[in-house]
C-alpha cells in the first residue's frame, strides 16, 4: 500500500537532502529517486516536492542553478547547502533514536498481548 | 503543448515573476518527462499525458507559497533604500557638524556630542532591517 503524502511529510526535507548530499539532482529526478528507493512505496508528488523545496530554499539550507539546456529550457539543479548538510545530520540522528524508541514501545505491546 | 497550457492555466491567478517562471518552467518540464516515461513503459500518449499531469496533485500550497513569497521581497529593497538613505543622510549632519566646530571654535570639540543623538537614526534603521533579514523569510 502506498504511503500517504501527509505521514511522510515531517521527515520529507531531510529525504530531499539526502538525496542531493549524494549528487545534485533536478525535481523530477528527486522523485523518480524516492520512487525507486522505496520500491514504489512511497510517490511524492510534484506539488508536494516543490512545496518542500521552496521551504528548504527560504531557510537557506539548499540553493540551485541552472544546468544545461535541453529542447530550448534548462533545468534547475538544487544542492544542499553547509547548514542543509547539518540539518540532514540532525534530523538522521533524530530519527534513529526515534525509530528505536518506538520499536521498542510497539514491540513490548505486542508480547504483552501474546 | 496540453502540459504547457494546462500548467499555466492552472497558475493564472499567480502575479508574474521570476519564480514564478523559473517554477512553471520545472513542473511543465517533469510533467513532460513523466509522459515520456510512462510512454516509454507502453502508455498511450494521451494517458500518459493525463496521468502525468493528475500527478502533479494539489498545487495550491507552492501557489500561496509564490504569492507569499512577493511582498517581503520588495520591503526587503525598500528597507535598504531606507538604511542607505540615514547612512548618508547622518554622515552629511556629521560632516556639517564637523564643519562647524572645526571652522568656528576649532579649541573646543563639541561636534561629538550631536553625533550620538544623530547616530540613533541609522542605528535604528539597521535595527529594523537586520530584524527582517533574519525572520523575514517565514
Amino acid at each position: 500500500m502506498a504511503i500517504s503524502a501527509e505521514l511522510i511529510r515531517g521527515h520529507l526535507d531531510a529525504i530531499i537532502l539526502r538525496l542531493i548530499l549524494e549528487k545534485d539532482r533536478y525535481g523530477y529526478e528527486i522523485a523518480k529517486e524516492i520512487d525507486r528507493r522505496s520500491d514504489h512505496r512511497l510517490e511524492i508528488k510534484e506539488a508536494t516536492l516543490y512545496a518542500a523545496i521552496q521551504r528548504l530554499e527560504r531557510n537557506r539550507l539548499i540553493v540551485s542553478y541552472s544546468g544545461q539546456i535541453t529542447h530550448g529550457r534548462a533545468r534547475k539543479y538544487y544542492k544542499p547547502t553547509p547548514d542543509g548538510e547539518r540539518y540532514y545530520r540532525e534530523k538522521a540522528d533524530e530519527w534513529r533514536r526515534i525509530k528505536d524508541i518506538v520499536d521498542h514501545l510497539m514491540e513490548d505491546e505486542r508480547d504483552e498481548n501474546q | 503543448m496540453k502540459i504547457n497550457e494546462y500548467v499555466e492555466e492552472m497558475f493564472q491567478s499567480v502575479p508574474e515573476s521570476d519564480e514564478k517562471r523559473s517554477l512553471l518552467n520545472e513542473l511543465i518540464m517533469d510533467a513532460e518527462e513523466k509522459a515520456a516515461d510512462l510512454m516509454a513503459g507502453g502508455k498511450v500518449e494521451e494517458d500518459a499525458v493525463n496521468k502525468a499531469l493528475v500527478e502533479l496533485g494539489d498545487l495550491s500550497e507552492i501557489k500561496l507559497n509564490l504569492m507569499n513569497l512577493k511582498p517581503p521581497k520588495a520591503s526587503m529593497t525598500r528597507l535598504r533604500n531606507n538604511l542607505l538613505y540615514s547612512v548618508a543622510g547622518s554622515l552629511l549632519i556629521i560632516a556639517l557638524m564637523l564643519f562647524i566646530n572645526l571652522y568656528y571654535s576649532p579649541h573646543t570639540v563639541w561636534f561629538v556630542y550631536p553625533v550620538f543623538a544623530i547616530l540613533w537614526w541609522p542605528l535604528s534603521v539597521l535595527l529594523i532591517y537586520l530584524n527582517r533579514k533574519d525572520g523575514g523569510g517565514r
